[in-house]
């Protein structure tokens, strides 16, 4: 190790302990979103939607279905009204997500031959609940009207052995490969935090190297790394490593030991992932810095490319549906290639041939990133602040 | 009594002074105007290009039909003709299937069994099975829904042929006995840019602004650690209380058009839910913009300096997000993060406005998160009243 990186380290480690926001960013936001993340979606599936009912019939039929509802996990009948006009204002004043309409007549009708329509709203302006709330009342209809065909069916003469066919002659047998439980938290809580730590890094990153020029310090940076701008950066960036990583592993222990989220593959190529990833990310910021070599520019496009990569990089809506020219933006984001590898490696478990390019794209970001250092020293041998 | 009516006076002339300064300061201030201007006037919009194909459809899936029959080739064709599926090829088996699968090509795997026809025609009950890539949920929700409505259709296709050729039309089931229907509410597409929007557009106000008025708090503490406490630029002789009241005030002002740009624009131009009447929702939203503007000042003591508030507000955001309970519904969170996200403006902002945006539920309909707001404006009026009589030097007060 060469005299000038050990020094510019020193110098490095004395300056992250001095400031009291290297440790907010650094430790406590990672550590604490982490938990927050895990916390928060601990259930994986929201279940319980808190629902209403709105019985017309007052029949034995009407209170078995009635029954029927608030017996699937996911329907919670909070209340009962007695008109849609009085189920509407109770969804506006945000009290229920859906509501289900058994009609007057119903038991009679049905009976009768006269076919009564069952009527159920979900407010789909809440889309986890609402259709999670439109799937639990669904399944109740259509095995309300399964069980009315059973019964008229074997009342009618029919063996009882092939009403089942009859009223299911075609069953789809759903194998979902990973997550069977549908689990939420499975794709929001590794790609969050993930995205936050990218977020902080690139933040970070970028605000310790244009804070030495705002400050004129830069020029002893860089006579501290006798002159040699690539030295200057590895001396600030191995110290930030070191403390991006152990909260990294803080937080790879929590959702892999502590929590048990999916991990399928092996914890080796997600190690490895996780290492080139906060290495990758602490690239963008240097990108950033040596773009625009002031703190409040430098700070905003990491800003803007940390806050856009949740959105950008289909942890919730897929890249592919996309349109094109806003999918290609996936690309330029670490984020995304960690958050491929997480699903084929710790979700789905299949070989690490299939991230292969993925692992490059990480390893290719530093380099990449590094073409406009010569930019960026020549901004910390003249310093010229800006506010 | 005369006293009284001068220090009134006195109070509003600082405020009014305070009011028309911040105008000065903002404008001279790139940065803050690019927070206040540019974000939410762009920010809306990119967000909008991003989630605007607002449904997943034409999901590739592979076929492996092991029965090779005019029934599993008619199966295959009605799949096809969902606007969820693709069918982007047969796979001889599992294994090869399962290797598209890998490598990305499909996201679905429908597998027709071998006794496919042959069961369907002497009326017992045949099995598809569906193996479904589980890397985005969205996705398999879409195949799955698709899947779902062709398995009824075909159910009530194959019953009604086989109840009648039993020869028991007359016990009067030649149709199904009862009848059911679905209608969605708010976002009756289920379009993802449909259903996300109306909330993020109120957090990016909320977000922008607390952004502004920290980087303006981090400005002043700089001038202030340069000057011994002073900063020229501010009224520093205004009494804190009116001088809290007159920069909100100055940044309401200045949020007014970006809150009816955001809120009725963005959804007119990309033809988002938008049933809510502006003379609800824009009187709504008025304690938001002013609980928003006390809680970016009481976080003034935080802000050591301009660069700060980037660390110190930007992740909040990703934070505030889901406390709104727009991601994941707020009835499922435990107490602590309930009571946190009380605390944030945005929640009771996002609530509301959906509701009346999306639901047109009126400004009555939404009063428990209208109070909810006043009551976090006088909360971070407080907190911010506190933070700048702290910070303020003590100063005499010399035109009297």
């Amino acid at each position: 190790m060469s005299i000038g990186l050990k020094a510019t380290m020193r110098r490095e480690v004395g300056r992250l302990s001095s400031r009291r926001i290297y440790l907010f960013a650094m430790v406590l936001v990672p550590v604490l979103m982490s938990l927050f993340f895990v916390d928060l979606l601990g259930e994986g599936l929201p279940l319980k939607i808190p629902s209403a009912i709105v019985d017309l019939d007052h029949s034995p039929m009407s209170r078995t279905v009635t029954r029927s509802i608030n017996a699937t996990e996911l329907i919670d009948i909070t209340q009962k009204l007695d008109s849609y006009e009085q189920a509407i204002a109770a969804t506006r004043r945000g009290e229920i997500f859906g509501f289900f309409i058994i009609p007057p007549d119903f038991q009679s009708d049905a009976l009768g031959g006269r076919t009564p329509t069952l009527e159920y709203y979900t407010n789909m302006t809440y889309f986890v609940p609402g259709t999670l709330a439109y799937k639990g009342f669904k399944t109740v209809a259509v095995g309300t009207t399964g069980s009315m065909v059973r019964s008229t069916l074997i009342s009618a003469g029919v063996d009882p052995e092939t009403v089942g066919s009859l009223i299911q002659p075609l069953a789809v047998d759903t194998h979902p490969i990973g997550n069977p439980w549908t689990n939420y938290s499975y794709y929001l809580t590794p790609s969050f935090i993930a995205g936050l730590f990218a977020l902080m890094i690139m933040l970070v990153t970028a605000f310790s190297i244009t804070t030495e020029i705002k400050y004129g310090t830069s020029a002893q940076w860089l006579a501290t790394a006798r002159g040699r701008m690539s030295v200057a950066l590895l001396g600030k960036l191995i110290p930030q490593f070191v403390i991006w990583f152990i909260a990294a592993m803080f937080m790879l222990s929590l959702l892999y030991c502590y929590c048990h989220f999916p991990l399928n593959g092996s914890m080796l190529a997600m190690f490895a992932a996780t290492v080139l990833f906060l290495i990758a990310s602490q690239a963008m910021g240097v990108l950033f810095a040596s773009i625009v070599p002031n703190p409040r520019l430098a700070m905003t496009l990491a800003a803007l490319f940390g806050i856009l990569s949740f959105s950008f990089v289909g942890f919730s809506f897929p890249v592919q549906s996309m349109y094109g020219f806003i999918g290609v933006f996936s690309w330029l984001m670490p984020v995304r290639y960690y958050f491929l590898i997480y699903i084929n490696e710790a979700l789905n478990g299949i070989p690490l041939y299939y991230s292969r390019w993925y692992f490059v794209a990480l390893i290719v970001f530093p380099f990449v990133c590094s073409l406009l250092i010569n930019r960026l020293r020549k901004a910390c041998r003249q310093p010229v602040y800006v506010p | 009594m005369k006293n009284i009516f001068h220090n009134i006076g006195v109070w509003f002339g600082d405020l009014t002074e305070v009011f028309c300064n911040e105008f000065k300061i903002v404008g001279h201030d790139v940065g803050v105007m690019l927070f206040f201007f540019a974000l939410p006037l762009l920010y809306p919009i990119t967000y909008t290009l991003i989630y605007n194909p607002e449904v997943v459809d034409q999901v590739p899936v592979a076929i492996i039909d092991n029965d090779r029959s005019a029934d599993s080739r008619q199966f295959v064709r009605d799949a096809s003709a969902a606007p969820a599926v693709d069918v982007v090829g047969y796979a001889a088996n599992l294994n090869e299937a399962r290797q598209w699968m890998n490598e990305g090509k499909v996201f679905g795997i429908l597998r027709i069994p071998s006794d496919y026809a042959s069961k369907i025609a002497t009326g017992q009950q045949a099995t598809i099975e569906f193996y479904a890539d589980m890397s985005l949920l969205l996705r398999y929700r879409a195949l799955l829904a698709a899947l779902t409505d062709l398995q009824l259709k075909q159910t009530a296709d194959i019953t009604l042929r086989r109840v009648n050729t039993a020869g028991i039309e007359s016990a009067g089931i030649a149709k199904m006995p009862i009848d059911s229907h679905h209608s969605f509410l708010g976002d009756p597409e289920q379009g993802f840019a449909s259903f996300v929007m109306p909330g993020i557009v109120i957090l990016i106000l909320q977000q922008s602004m607390v952004l502004g008025i920290a980087l303006i708090g981090g400005t002043s503490r700089e001038r202030r650690a340069r000057n011994r406490g002073y900063d020229p630029m501010m009224i520093d002789r205004a009494a804190p209380s009116a001088a809290v009241w007159g920069k909100a005030l100055c940044y309401v002002v200045l949020y007014i058009p970006m809150t009816i740009y955001v809120t009725t624009c963005i959804p007119e131009m990309f033809n988002l839910p938008h049933y809510g009447s502006a003379t609800q929702y824009l009187p709504f939203l008025f304690p938001m913009l002013l609980a928003s503007a006390f809680l970016g000042q009481a976080l003034l003591p935080v802000m050591k300096e301009r660069e700060s508030a980037f660390i110190i507000v930007v992740f909040t955001s990703v934070v505030f997000l889901f406390t709104s309970g727009l991601t994941w519904p707020r009835y499922a969170m435990n107490e602590l993060w309930t009571w946190f996200g009380n605390l944030i403006p945005a929640t009771w902002g996002v609530e509301g406005f959906i509701r009346i945006n999306s639901n047109a539920a009126t400004l009555a309909e939404s009063s428990h998160p209208f109070i909810a707001m006043w009551i976090l404006t006088a909360i971070y009026f407080l907190l911010a009243w506190w933070a700048l009589a702290k910070l303020t030097p003590r100063h005499p007060r010399l035109a009297n």
